[in-house]
């Protein structure tokens, strides 16, 4: 513990240090980087039945350091998983070491990478390389990156690279090419506006099947285009995979290729004070990883579990909500194909859609009151592909526009009025439909929900505010009905606190629930903390009970383990 | 706990502070290309606002700051940048949203981070300001009424 509080002092004195100093003079050389730091103590909790991990005290850490020189910039990322990584991170997630570096030159119109690199072509449907640490992924691609930028109204991309995986590469070769352009801007149009854009991604990797019925090398394409006329916006996307082997239980068996589609389409109209926008997009056996076959990495775990080796972004398009009980049943985008012989499931993707209303009652009209009122609606509904699906052997033929069984929906509206100068509040009504069977198979229970959630802000003087928030969710199955509560107050710019409990009852624990693991019975997950902030750092430091349950950013989840106990959160940048 | 302790040092030891604000190519609201280095008027204060559609105190921040902009830039030679760093999950809905708001904002899309990343921002909301293409000020995170104790600080930069 000794240990613990002079490190710390250590790096309070430097961050100290380092906003204190003045401006260095010489320009050409330039440090940058950040740090961070997730870590958790694990304790036993008789209550719910849980013991601590064999290392209770576990971290996840992360030191990036770059430095520029003229127009060149070098730089190293290191991780630290020690003793161990935080409960289910990707096992590959081992002890300290390298994990990225690159040496980077960019003019103004050319930028080259060597090392690793984040790149994603137009929505990322067929690559996007990046980094979650709250989720574990970082699939950056170690290799060469060349953009040529030879106008503003141009822009080339090729690259060529392998996944990381944990402190290594995946056996997968990615090459990809891209093309945006501004094509009204060149041709000088001016009423309107109209992006194309085109790319190519390369996955190679061979196979030891003997005369498989596809190529080692898998070819896709897409295009796309972004129109604009005044307040209406209109863009689409098509996608295509080439022939490739689809996995039937975990493997790649004989003759049983497909090729992969996406189509995204998207219509707007805005302008101030009222905004509406739709998405329609249908997606057809688009996963794709650097490697064709998933590597075990724990029982029963595999690379695709912990989102390992994974080409391109396919989120689910939904809201995503920040009140803690509308993300209980949360919608994972379905881009696996998957025929499942125990429950007789077949799915190849999804079709569906969602829509955005927002608009602004101004200030002194009827519902707009004296500090006017904003409301926000958004309804988003997703099925399986419709089509003929058949397990042995394994086989399926879909409708390009039919519905098949419904997986998802969700109808929110969000109401925020401001009640007075210091008083903010906002409303929100949530009814959610899901359909664990089809979307994880983990269960076939259906469960619906409907969830009120109120908050208020209260403004007081020189920086102290408190937050507090309400929710309810009555759901017909499953853990049936929830209650949450959150307070928080800053003490002021630079301090705050919180506490919040969410309290699970009215559920038979004998009834067919999705997850019998994580706590089967009634529970208050409580949570206390504190959070103090300067400048660009950030320490935070919680205590509390951890629902088992997904973690999504972005459409993308990762499981998480229930735990109890304590929490410690240090960020920082250099700047 | 030796390899963290030999971390938290590098932390302390590299404290360097990086003045320049980095050049990114992120697009506008409208698809198309922006250098982040073209925001180079001479001692206007650019205030990057980093937010996000699904991120509660970022859109607080940005309402708050909203209704008494137009009373800053009356004092200030300041102009607001909302960079979005929603990934194409949200990203759809940042421009009904913005605009359902009311915002007067100039808008950027930061659709896989990279401005974020040259920042090392960890968490959102968080603001860069920048001045001369230095970055002269930053907070991290949201506490209601903040914006008051933000001006002062924008006056004195």
């Amino acid at each position: 513990m000794k240990k613990i509080s002079l490190i710390i002092a250590i790096a309070f004195s430097g961050i100290s240090f380092g906003q204190t100093e003045e401006v260095k003079e010489e320009k050409k050389g330039n440090f940058f980087g950040g740090f961070e730091s997730n870590s958790q103590w694990y304790t036993n909790d008789k209550n719910r039945e849980i013991n601590h991990p064999e290392d209770p005290f576990r971290s996840n850490s992360y030191l990036n350091l770059n430095y520029s020189y003229g127009r060149w910039t070098a730089g190293i990322q290191g991780e630290s998983y020690a003793p161990n990584a935080l409960q289910n991170y990707n096992p590959k997630y081992d002890e300290t070491n390298v994990a990225t570096y690159y040496l980077n030159y960019k003019s103004n119109k050319l930028d080259v990478t060597a090392g690793y690199f984040y790149e994603q072509f137009g929505s990322g449907l067929l690559l996007r390389s990046w980094e979650d640490r709250s989720l574990g992924i970082n699939n950056a691609l170690r290799g060469g990156k060349i953009t040529y930028t030879p106008t503003d109204n141009f822009m080339f991309t090729a690259l060529y690279g392998r996944h990381r995986s944990g402190f290594d590469v995946s056996g997968g070769d990615v090459f990809g090419f891209n093309s945006d352009i501004n094509l009204f801007k060149l041709l000088k149009i001016e009423s309107s506006d109209l992006s194309v854009g085109f790319s190519y991604v390369g996955r190679y990797e061979e196979t030891d099947m003997i005369n498989p019925d596809f190529d080692e090398l898998t070819n896709a394409y897409a295009g796309r285009f972004n129109f604009s006329k005044g307040n209406f916006y209109w863009s689409t996307e098509f996608n295509y995979k080439s022939k490739d082997g689809v996995l039937y239980d975990s493997n790649i068996v004989d003759d049983y290729t497909k090729p992969g589609t996406a189509l995204l389409m998207n219509f707007g109209y805005s302008k101030k004070g009222f905004g509406l926008d739709a998405t329609f997009r249908r997606l057809e056996n688009i996963s794709f990883y650097s490697e064709r076959e998933p590597e075990v990495l724990a029982p029963e775990k595999t690379s695709i579990y912990f989102n390992d080796k994974l080409m391109n972004f396919v989120p689910s398009l939904t809201k995503q909500h920040h009140f803690n009980l509308a993300n209980i049943y949360v919608y994972q985008a379905q881009s696996l194909v998957y025929l499942d012989p125990n429950n007789g499931v077949g799915k190849a993707g999804e079709i569906g859609g969602q829509i955005d209303f927002y608009y602004d009652f101004a200030k002194t009209t009827t519902l707009g009151g004296k500090y006017g009122t904003k409301i926000a609606v958004n309804f988003s509904n997703w099925n399986n592909l419709k089509g003929d699906y058949t397990l042995f052997p394994p086989d399926y033929k879909t409708d390009f526009f039919g519905f098949g069984k419904k997986y998802f929906s969700d109808f929110n509206i969000e109401v925020t009025k401001k009640l007075s100068p210091k008083l903010t509040s906002s409303f929100a009504f949530i009814n959610q439909y899901y359909n664990n069977q089809y979307i994880t198979g983990a269960s076939n229970v259906t469960v619906k929900t409907n969830i009120l959630a109120a908050e208020f802000d209260y403004k007081f003087s020189n920086g102290r505010a408190a937050k507090l928030a309400v929710e309810h969710m009555w759901a017909d199955n499953d853990r049936k009905n929830w209650a949450a509560l959150l307070l928080e107050y800053n003490f002021n710019t630079k301090f705050s606190m919180f506490a919040s409990d969410m309290y699970n009852y009215g559920y038979d624990a004998n009834a067919n629930l999705i997850d019998h693991e994580t706590d089967p019975f009634d529970i208050h997950f409580y949570n206390v903390g504190g959070a103090y902030k300067k400048g660009s750092t950030r320490f935070a430091l919680n205590y509390g009970r951890q629902r088992g349950g997904l973690v999504c950013a972005g459409g993308v989840c990762r499981f998480v383990p229930p735990s109890t106990g304590l929490g410690f959160t240090i960020t920082t940048s250099f700047n | 706990m030796k390899t963290l302790a030999l971390f938290l040092l590098f932390v302390g030891n590299f404290m360097y502070s990086q003045q320049e604000f980095p050049t990114v190519n992120v697009k506008s609201i409208d698809g198309e290309t922006i250098a982040t280095s073209s925001f180079n008027e001479k001692d206007k204060l650019y205030v990057f606002s980093f937010w996000a559609t699904w991120c509660a105190p970022c859109i607080q921040e940005l309402e708050a700051i909203s209704e008494v902009y137009e009373d800053w830039k009356t004092q200030l030679n300041v102009e607001i940048i909302a960079v979005a760093t929603d990934d194409s999950r949200t990203q759809k809905r940042v421009k009904p949203l913005v605009n359902g708001k009311g915002w007067s904002y100039t808008v950027l899309l930061d659709s896989n981070q990279d401005l974020k990343r040259k920042l090392s921002i960890a968490n959102i909301p968080y603001l860069v300001v920048v001045k001369n293409n230095q970055i002269v000020f930053v907070q991290n995170g949201h506490t209601p009424g903040a914006e008051e104790e933000l001006l002062a600080k924008l006056k004195s930069l």
